[in-house]
Protein backbone atom coordinates (compact mmCIF):
# COMPACT_ATOMS: atom_id res chain seq x y z
CA UNK A 1 0.00 0.00 0.00
CA UNK A 2 2.74 2.21 0.11
CA UNK A 3 4.50 1.43 -2.36
CA UNK A 4 1.21 2.21 -3.95
CA UNK A 5 0.83 5.96 -2.66
CA UNK A 6 5.10 6.26 -3.21
CA UNK A 7 4.37 5.34 -7.48
CA UNK A 8 1.02 7.38 -7.45
CA UNK A 9 2.82 10.64 -5.79
CA UNK A 10 5.45 10.38 -7.19
CA UNK A 11 4.10 10.40 -10.13
CA UNK A 12 1.66 12.87 -9.83
CA UNK A 13 5.45 15.41 -8.59
CA UNK A 14 6.57 14.08 -12.04
CA UNK A 15 3.73 15.01 -14.00
CA UNK A 16 3.36 18.36 -12.42
CA UNK A 17 7.05 19.33 -12.69
CA UNK A 18 7.18 18.40 -16.71
CA UNK A 19 3.47 20.45 -16.82
CA UNK A 20 5.25 23.50 -15.11
CA UNK A 21 8.04 23.29 -17.08
CA UNK A 22 6.78 23.34 -20.46
CA UNK A 23 4.43 25.95 -19.82
CA UNK A 24 6.82 28.12 -19.00
CA UNK A 25 9.27 27.06 -21.80
CA UNK A 26 6.68 27.56 -24.63
CA UNK A 27 6.21 30.99 -22.76
CA UNK A 28 10.19 31.94 -22.79
CA UNK A 29 10.22 30.29 -26.37
CA UNK A 30 7.63 32.73 -27.41
CA UNK A 31 9.20 36.05 -25.85
CA UNK A 32 12.89 35.08 -27.35
CA UNK A 33 11.51 34.97 -30.62
CA UNK A 34 9.43 38.37 -30.43
CA UNK A 35 11.25 41.21 -32.09
CA UNK A 36 11.37 44.94 -30.63
CA UNK A 37 8.56 46.14 -33.69
CA UNK A 38 6.44 42.55 -32.50
CA UNK A 39 6.56 43.58 -28.92
CA UNK A 40 5.27 47.13 -29.12
CA UNK A 41 2.34 45.80 -31.23
CA UNK A 42 1.09 43.87 -28.64
CA UNK A 43 0.38 46.80 -26.68
CA UNK A 44 -2.75 47.68 -25.68
CA UNK A 45 -4.69 51.30 -26.59
CA UNK A 46 -5.03 52.78 -23.58
CA UNK A 47 -6.35 56.80 -23.18
CA UNK A 48 -3.58 58.45 -22.45
CA UNK A 49 -5.34 61.87 -21.55
CA UNK A 50 -7.37 60.13 -18.76
CA UNK A 51 -4.28 58.40 -17.77
CA UNK A 52 -2.35 61.93 -17.11
CA UNK A 53 -5.36 63.25 -15.55
CA UNK A 54 -5.10 60.63 -13.05
CA UNK A 55 -1.72 60.80 -12.63
CA UNK A 56 -2.03 65.06 -12.62
CA UNK A 57 -4.40 64.72 -9.94
CA UNK A 58 -1.75 63.45 -7.84
CA UNK A 59 1.90 64.84 -8.79
CA UNK A 60 2.88 67.73 -11.18
CA UNK A 61 5.29 67.51 -14.10
CA UNK A 62 8.01 67.31 -12.06
CA UNK A 63 6.64 63.82 -10.49
CA UNK A 64 7.06 65.52 -7.33
CA UNK A 65 3.62 65.82 -5.28
CA UNK A 66 1.42 68.88 -5.77
CA UNK A 67 1.58 71.15 -2.54
CA UNK A 68 -2.20 72.38 -3.74
CA UNK A 69 -5.19 72.25 -2.44
CA UNK A 70 -6.66 70.65 -5.19
CA UNK A 71 -4.25 68.29 -5.26
CA UNK A 72 -5.90 64.22 -4.64
CA UNK A 73 -9.05 65.81 -5.90
CA UNK A 74 -10.37 62.74 -7.46
CA UNK A 75 -12.12 59.89 -5.59
CA UNK A 76 -12.26 56.86 -6.27
CA UNK A 77 -15.20 56.27 -8.22
CA UNK A 78 -13.91 58.66 -10.81
CA UNK A 79 -10.32 56.74 -11.20
CA UNK A 80 -12.07 54.49 -11.47
CA UNK A 81 -14.67 55.26 -14.35
CA UNK A 82 -11.23 57.72 -15.94
CA UNK A 83 -9.08 54.07 -15.74
CA UNK A 84 -12.38 52.26 -17.64
CA UNK A 85 -13.13 49.74 -14.56
CA UNK A 86 -11.62 46.36 -14.33
CA UNK A 87 -10.94 46.43 -17.92
CA UNK A 88 -8.63 49.58 -18.19
CA UNK A 89 -6.88 47.79 -15.22
CA UNK A 90 -6.32 44.73 -16.71
CA UNK A 91 -5.00 46.60 -20.07
CA UNK A 92 -2.85 48.39 -17.64
CA UNK A 93 -1.36 45.08 -16.56
CA UNK A 94 -1.11 43.96 -19.96
CA UNK A 95 0.78 46.95 -21.04
CA UNK A 96 3.54 46.11 -17.99
CA UNK A 97 3.93 42.70 -19.27
CA UNK A 98 5.13 43.89 -22.37
CA UNK A 99 6.79 46.68 -20.81
CA UNK A 100 8.56 43.45 -19.11
CA UNK A 101 9.41 41.93 -22.16
CA UNK A 102 10.88 44.59 -23.55
CA UNK A 103 13.21 45.09 -20.71
CA UNK A 104 13.88 41.13 -21.77
CA UNK A 105 14.58 42.06 -24.84
CA UNK A 106 16.96 44.77 -23.86
CA UNK A 107 18.64 42.56 -21.34
CA UNK A 108 19.05 39.64 -24.37
CA UNK A 109 20.37 41.78 -27.28
CA UNK A 110 21.69 44.82 -25.44
CA UNK A 111 24.01 44.12 -22.63
CA UNK A 112 25.33 47.68 -22.44
CA UNK A 113 21.90 48.77 -21.65
CA UNK A 114 21.65 46.32 -18.90
CA UNK A 115 21.20 48.87 -16.11
CA UNK A 116 18.53 50.53 -17.72
CA UNK A 117 16.89 47.44 -19.14
CA UNK A 118 16.75 46.05 -15.41
CA UNK A 119 15.30 49.43 -14.33
CA UNK A 120 12.41 48.95 -16.71
CA UNK A 121 11.69 45.60 -15.77
CA UNK A 122 11.90 46.95 -11.67
CA UNK A 123 9.39 49.39 -12.74
CA UNK A 124 7.04 47.74 -14.95
CA UNK A 125 6.61 45.00 -12.05
CA UNK A 126 6.27 47.71 -9.77
CA UNK A 127 2.96 48.56 -11.52
CA UNK A 128 2.25 45.19 -11.88
CA UNK A 129 2.34 44.83 -8.04
CA UNK A 130 -0.23 47.32 -7.81
CA UNK A 131 -2.57 45.97 -10.25
CA UNK A 132 -2.20 43.00 -8.78
CA UNK A 133 -3.54 43.80 -5.55
CA UNK A 134 -6.58 46.01 -6.91
CA UNK A 135 -7.68 43.15 -8.62
CA UNK A 136 -6.90 40.76 -5.98
CA UNK A 137 -9.41 43.29 -3.71
CA UNK A 138 -11.91 43.42 -6.59
CA UNK A 139 -12.55 39.66 -6.34
CA UNK A 140 -12.72 39.96 -2.49
CA UNK A 141 -14.96 42.73 -2.68
CA UNK A 142 -12.40 44.90 -1.14
CA UNK A 143 -12.06 47.34 -4.27
CA UNK A 144 -13.24 50.21 -2.46
CA UNK A 145 -10.83 50.63 0.61
CA UNK A 146 -8.04 49.33 -1.84
CA UNK A 147 -8.24 51.44 -4.48
CA UNK A 148 -7.11 54.87 -3.00
CA UNK A 149 -3.84 52.82 -2.29
CA UNK A 150 -3.05 51.18 -5.32
CA UNK A 151 -4.37 52.53 -8.14
CA UNK A 152 -3.80 56.08 -8.18
CA UNK A 153 0.47 55.09 -7.21
CA UNK A 154 0.22 52.53 -10.13
CA UNK A 155 -1.38 55.44 -12.59
CA UNK A 156 0.94 58.03 -11.55
CA UNK A 157 4.15 55.33 -12.14
CA UNK A 158 2.91 53.79 -15.36
CA UNK A 159 2.52 57.62 -16.47
CA UNK A 160 5.85 58.71 -15.85
CA UNK A 161 7.41 55.62 -16.98
CA UNK A 162 5.71 55.24 -20.34
CA UNK A 163 6.67 59.18 -21.01
CA UNK A 164 10.13 58.40 -20.56
CA UNK A 165 9.67 55.76 -23.14
CA UNK A 166 8.25 58.09 -25.73
CA UNK A 167 10.33 60.64 -25.32
CA UNK A 168 13.12 58.15 -26.01
CA UNK A 169 11.63 57.36 -29.08
CA UNK A 170 11.36 60.52 -29.78
CA UNK A 171 14.70 61.89 -29.64
CA UNK A 172 16.13 58.58 -31.08
CA UNK A 173 14.08 59.91 -34.20
CA UNK A 174 12.59 55.64 -34.22
CA UNK A 175 9.96 54.92 -36.65
CA UNK A 176 6.63 53.95 -35.63
CA UNK A 177 6.51 56.61 -32.76
CA UNK A 178 2.77 57.59 -33.48
CA UNK A 179 1.81 53.69 -33.25
CA UNK A 180 3.40 53.98 -29.96
CA UNK A 181 1.89 57.09 -28.81
CA UNK A 182 -1.38 55.42 -29.33
CA UNK A 183 -0.85 52.48 -27.85
CA UNK A 184 0.98 53.99 -24.57
CA UNK B 1 26.57 -4.88 -7.71
CA UNK B 2 29.13 -6.55 -10.82
CA UNK B 3 30.33 -4.16 -13.22
CA UNK B 4 29.92 -5.11 -16.81
CA UNK B 5 31.51 -4.04 -20.09
CA UNK B 6 29.04 -1.10 -20.48
CA UNK B 7 29.77 0.19 -17.12
CA UNK B 8 33.59 0.81 -17.76
CA UNK B 9 32.50 2.38 -21.38
CA UNK B 10 30.20 4.46 -19.33
CA UNK B 11 33.07 5.35 -16.42
CA UNK B 12 35.35 5.69 -19.65
CA UNK B 13 33.16 8.13 -21.27
CA UNK B 14 32.40 10.00 -18.12
CA UNK B 15 36.20 10.25 -16.89
CA UNK B 16 37.08 11.23 -20.91
CA UNK B 17 34.03 13.67 -21.26
CA UNK B 18 34.42 15.66 -18.33
CA UNK B 19 38.21 16.51 -18.83
CA UNK B 20 37.19 17.41 -22.69
CA UNK B 21 35.09 19.44 -20.74
CA UNK B 22 37.15 21.19 -18.32
CA UNK B 23 39.17 21.83 -21.41
CA UNK B 24 36.09 23.62 -23.12
CA UNK B 25 35.49 25.74 -19.99
CA UNK B 26 38.96 26.56 -19.91
CA UNK B 27 39.73 27.40 -24.22
CA UNK B 28 36.05 29.39 -23.84
CA UNK B 29 37.11 31.34 -20.91
CA UNK B 30 34.24 30.40 -19.15
CA UNK B 31 35.65 28.88 -16.29
CA UNK B 32 36.06 32.30 -14.22
CA UNK B 33 32.30 32.65 -15.00
CA UNK B 34 31.09 29.22 -14.30
CA UNK B 35 32.96 28.90 -11.11
CA UNK B 36 31.45 26.22 -9.40
CA UNK B 37 30.55 24.35 -12.59
CA UNK B 38 33.98 23.96 -13.34
CA UNK B 39 34.61 22.84 -9.55
CA UNK B 40 31.80 20.06 -9.89
CA UNK B 41 33.32 19.10 -13.56
CA UNK B 42 36.87 18.87 -11.47
CA UNK B 43 35.79 16.73 -8.51
CA UNK B 44 33.90 14.55 -10.83
CA UNK B 45 37.14 14.04 -12.51
CA UNK B 46 38.94 13.07 -9.25
CA UNK B 47 35.98 11.53 -8.20
CA UNK B 48 36.26 8.90 -11.02
CA UNK B 49 39.91 8.44 -10.54
CA UNK B 50 39.76 7.90 -6.49
CA UNK B 51 36.88 5.45 -7.06
CA UNK B 52 38.59 3.89 -9.55
CA UNK B 53 41.91 3.00 -6.86
CA UNK B 54 39.63 2.22 -4.33
CA UNK B 55 37.78 -0.27 -6.38
CA UNK B 56 41.55 -1.57 -7.64
CA UNK B 57 43.21 -1.52 -4.41
CA UNK B 58 40.26 -2.18 -1.76
CA UNK B 59 37.46 -3.52 -3.38
CA UNK B 60 35.24 -4.31 -0.78
CA UNK B 61 35.14 -0.12 0.10
CA UNK B 62 34.58 0.71 -2.61
CA UNK B 63 30.47 1.15 -1.91
CA UNK B 64 31.26 3.13 1.21
CA UNK B 65 33.60 5.52 -1.05
CA UNK B 66 30.96 6.13 -3.50
CA UNK B 67 28.42 7.38 -1.11
CA UNK B 68 31.32 9.13 1.26
CA UNK B 69 31.97 10.92 -2.28
CA UNK B 70 28.28 11.76 -2.81
CA UNK B 71 28.10 14.07 0.20
CA UNK B 72 30.36 16.94 -1.39
CA UNK B 73 29.34 15.68 -5.02
CA UNK B 74 25.44 16.39 -3.81
CA UNK B 75 26.66 19.88 -2.16
CA UNK B 76 28.31 21.01 -5.20
CA UNK B 77 25.43 20.61 -7.15
CA UNK B 78 23.77 23.04 -4.87
CA UNK B 79 25.98 25.41 -5.39
CA UNK B 80 26.29 24.81 -9.40
CA UNK B 81 22.83 25.73 -9.16
CA UNK B 82 22.67 28.92 -7.07
CA UNK B 83 25.78 29.67 -9.38
CA UNK B 84 23.16 29.67 -12.57
CA UNK B 85 20.76 31.60 -10.01
CA UNK B 86 23.13 34.58 -9.83
CA UNK B 87 24.06 34.71 -13.27
CA UNK B 88 20.30 34.84 -13.96
CA UNK B 89 18.74 36.63 -11.51
CA UNK B 90 21.47 39.40 -10.69
CA UNK B 91 22.13 40.76 -14.15
CA UNK B 92 23.11 43.83 -12.55
CA UNK B 93 24.98 42.51 -9.86
CA UNK B 94 22.77 42.61 -7.24
CA UNK B 95 19.70 40.78 -6.14
CA UNK B 96 16.51 42.19 -7.57
CA UNK B 97 14.56 42.42 -3.55
CA UNK B 98 11.23 40.96 -5.33
CA UNK B 99 13.41 38.26 -7.11
CA UNK B 100 15.46 37.19 -3.78
CA UNK B 101 12.05 36.94 -2.05
CA UNK B 102 10.54 34.98 -4.93
CA UNK B 103 13.44 32.73 -4.76
CA UNK B 104 13.54 32.37 -0.89
CA UNK B 105 10.17 31.26 -1.71
CA UNK B 106 10.79 28.85 -4.13
CA UNK B 107 13.47 27.15 -2.48
CA UNK B 108 11.22 27.10 1.10
CA UNK B 109 8.72 25.33 -0.94
CA UNK B 110 10.79 23.25 -2.72
CA UNK B 111 12.30 21.62 0.19
CA UNK B 112 8.69 21.19 1.47
CA UNK B 113 7.58 19.16 -0.89
CA UNK B 114 10.24 16.50 -1.31
CA UNK B 115 9.62 15.47 2.20
CA UNK B 116 6.29 13.55 2.41
CA UNK B 117 7.26 11.42 -0.62
CA UNK B 118 10.96 11.19 0.41
CA UNK B 119 9.13 9.60 4.10
CA UNK B 120 6.94 7.38 1.92
CA UNK B 121 10.10 6.08 -0.42
CA UNK B 122 11.05 2.62 1.49
CA UNK B 123 14.91 1.63 0.62
CA UNK B 124 15.26 -2.03 1.77
CA UNK B 125 18.76 -1.28 2.65
CA UNK B 126 20.37 -3.26 5.42
CA UNK B 127 21.99 -0.24 7.81
CA UNK B 128 20.60 2.66 9.00
CA UNK B 129 23.42 4.63 7.26
CA UNK B 130 22.26 3.33 3.89
CA UNK B 131 18.74 4.80 4.76
CA UNK B 132 19.88 7.68 5.29
CA UNK B 133 22.02 8.28 2.28
CA UNK B 134 19.50 6.53 -0.18
CA UNK B 135 16.85 8.49 0.88
CA UNK B 136 19.31 11.94 1.09
CA UNK B 137 19.75 11.29 -2.65
CA UNK B 138 16.06 11.03 -3.59
CA UNK B 139 15.80 14.03 -1.38
CA UNK B 140 18.36 16.00 -3.42
CA UNK B 141 16.92 14.33 -6.57
CA UNK B 142 13.37 16.04 -6.06
CA UNK B 143 14.96 18.92 -4.99
CA UNK B 144 16.83 20.01 -7.29
CA UNK B 145 14.74 19.26 -10.25
CA UNK B 146 11.93 21.33 -8.58
CA UNK B 147 14.75 24.09 -8.03
CA UNK B 148 15.70 24.46 -11.86
CA UNK B 149 11.62 24.45 -12.59
CA UNK B 150 10.87 26.34 -10.04
CA UNK B 151 13.77 29.25 -11.35
CA UNK B 152 12.82 28.86 -14.95
CA UNK B 153 9.19 30.06 -13.98
CA UNK B 154 10.39 32.63 -11.61
CA UNK B 155 12.92 33.99 -14.73
CA UNK B 156 10.08 34.23 -17.17
CA UNK B 157 7.25 35.85 -14.90
CA UNK B 158 10.15 38.32 -13.91
CA UNK B 159 11.06 38.68 -17.80
CA UNK B 160 14.83 38.04 -16.74
CA UNK B 161 16.34 35.90 -19.73
CA UNK B 162 18.69 33.26 -20.07
CA UNK B 163 22.31 33.80 -21.32
CA UNK B 164 23.46 31.37 -23.69
CA UNK B 165 25.83 29.13 -21.79
CA UNK B 166 23.69 29.68 -18.60
CA UNK B 167 20.56 28.19 -20.44
CA UNK B 168 22.71 25.35 -21.68
CA UNK B 169 24.35 24.66 -18.10
CA UNK B 170 21.10 24.42 -16.48
CA UNK B 171 19.13 22.90 -19.28
CA UNK B 172 21.58 19.61 -18.38
CA UNK B 173 21.50 20.03 -15.11
CA UNK B 174 17.64 20.08 -14.83
CA UNK B 175 17.16 17.38 -18.03
CA UNK B 176 19.51 15.16 -15.32
CA UNK B 177 18.02 15.98 -12.29
CA UNK B 178 14.79 14.81 -13.18
CA UNK B 179 15.95 11.66 -14.78
CA UNK B 180 17.68 10.90 -11.35
CA UNK B 181 14.33 11.48 -9.53
CA UNK B 182 12.60 9.25 -12.22
CA UNK B 183 14.90 6.16 -11.43
CA UNK B 184 15.63 6.71 -8.04
CA UNK B 185 11.51 6.65 -7.90
CA UNK B 186 11.33 3.57 -9.87
CA UNK B 187 14.18 2.02 -7.89
CA UNK B 188 12.40 2.94 -4.65
CA UNK B 189 9.39 1.75 -5.43
CA UNK B 190 10.82 -1.60 -6.17
CA UNK B 191 13.05 -1.92 -2.70
CA UNK B 192 16.16 -1.07 -4.23
CA UNK B 193 16.27 -4.80 -5.52
CA UNK B 194 19.85 -4.62 -6.92
CA UNK B 195 19.01 -6.08 -10.35
CA UNK B 196 16.68 -3.19 -10.53
CA UNK B 197 19.23 -0.59 -9.19
CA UNK B 198 21.85 -1.73 -11.18
CA UNK B 199 19.88 -1.29 -14.36
CA UNK B 200 18.89 1.98 -13.25
CA UNK B 201 22.11 3.14 -12.45
CA UNK B 202 23.41 2.52 -15.86
CA UNK B 203 20.23 4.28 -17.34
CA UNK B 204 21.26 7.26 -15.14
CA UNK B 205 24.77 7.54 -15.89
CA UNK B 206 23.88 6.83 -19.83
CA UNK B 207 21.79 10.16 -19.61
CA UNK B 208 24.78 12.03 -17.88
CA UNK B 209 27.17 11.30 -20.57
CA UNK B 210 24.37 12.81 -22.91
CA UNK B 211 24.23 15.46 -20.99
CA UNK B 212 28.13 15.78 -20.77
CA UNK B 213 28.30 15.50 -24.40
CA UNK B 214 25.44 18.51 -24.58
CA UNK B 215 27.47 20.52 -23.04
CA UNK B 216 30.84 19.90 -24.36
CA UNK B 217 29.03 21.21 -28.27
CA UNK B 218 27.26 23.95 -26.62
CA UNK B 219 29.99 25.36 -24.19
CA UNK B 220 32.41 25.26 -27.17
CA UNK B 221 30.03 27.57 -29.74
CA UNK B 222 30.13 31.33 -28.77
CA UNK B 223 27.10 33.19 -27.52
CA UNK B 224 25.33 34.88 -30.23
CA UNK B 225 26.58 38.59 -30.74
CA UNK B 226 24.80 41.17 -29.10
CA UNK B 227 23.04 43.44 -31.45
CA UNK B 228 24.84 46.90 -31.91
CA UNK B 229 22.92 49.56 -29.99
CA UNK B 230 23.81 53.26 -31.44
CA UNK B 231 25.49 55.35 -29.46
CA UNK B 232 22.94 58.07 -29.08
CA UNK B 233 20.31 55.32 -28.15
CA UNK B 234 22.59 54.14 -25.37
CA UNK B 235 23.59 57.91 -23.92
CA UNK B 236 19.40 58.38 -23.91
CA UNK B 237 18.95 55.20 -22.48
CA UNK B 238 20.75 56.01 -19.66
CA UNK B 239 19.11 59.22 -19.32
CA UNK B 240 15.46 57.25 -19.26
CA UNK B 241 16.88 55.21 -16.79
CA UNK B 242 17.68 58.11 -14.26
CA UNK B 243 14.82 59.76 -14.65
CA UNK B 244 12.66 56.97 -14.28
CA UNK B 245 14.35 56.22 -10.74
CA UNK B 246 14.15 60.07 -9.84
CA UNK B 247 10.20 59.79 -10.32
CA UNK B 248 10.01 56.61 -8.70
CA UNK B 249 11.67 57.80 -6.00
CA UNK B 250 9.28 60.37 -5.51
CA UNK B 251 6.37 58.12 -6.32
CA UNK B 252 6.93 55.97 -3.80
CA UNK B 253 7.31 58.75 -1.11
CA UNK B 254 3.57 59.89 -1.56
CA UNK B 255 0.74 59.02 -0.09
CA UNK B 256 -2.65 59.90 -0.90
CA UNK B 257 -4.00 61.56 1.91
Amino acid sequence: MRSICFAGLAALFLATLIGVALHYYLRVRRSAGATWEGLLKQLIWIDRDKIEAIAMDAVAESGEPRPDDDAFSLDSSAIWTLLGGLEGLEALEKNCRVLVELAAYLQRWHPEALVVAEQLRLNAREIEWHVGRLKGAAQTGNLQSSFGDYAQRAVVTYYFMTRHVLELYDRAGFAGLAELQGAL
Amino acid sequence: MQITVFDRFLWVTGFFGHILLLLVLFRRGLARSFTMFTTLIAFSVARTIILYSVYRSLPADYVNAFWYLAVPYDALWFLVLFEVAMHVFRPTGVWPRDVWKSFIGIACVSAIVPLPLTWLAVPSTATLARVVVVRGTFFCAVLMSELFVGMFALSATEGLPWKTHVARIAQGLGAYSVVCVVTQAISDYFGNEPHVYAVLGRLGNAVYVVCEGYWIVMLWQEAPAPRELPESMLTQIYALQRQVEDDLISIRDWRRS
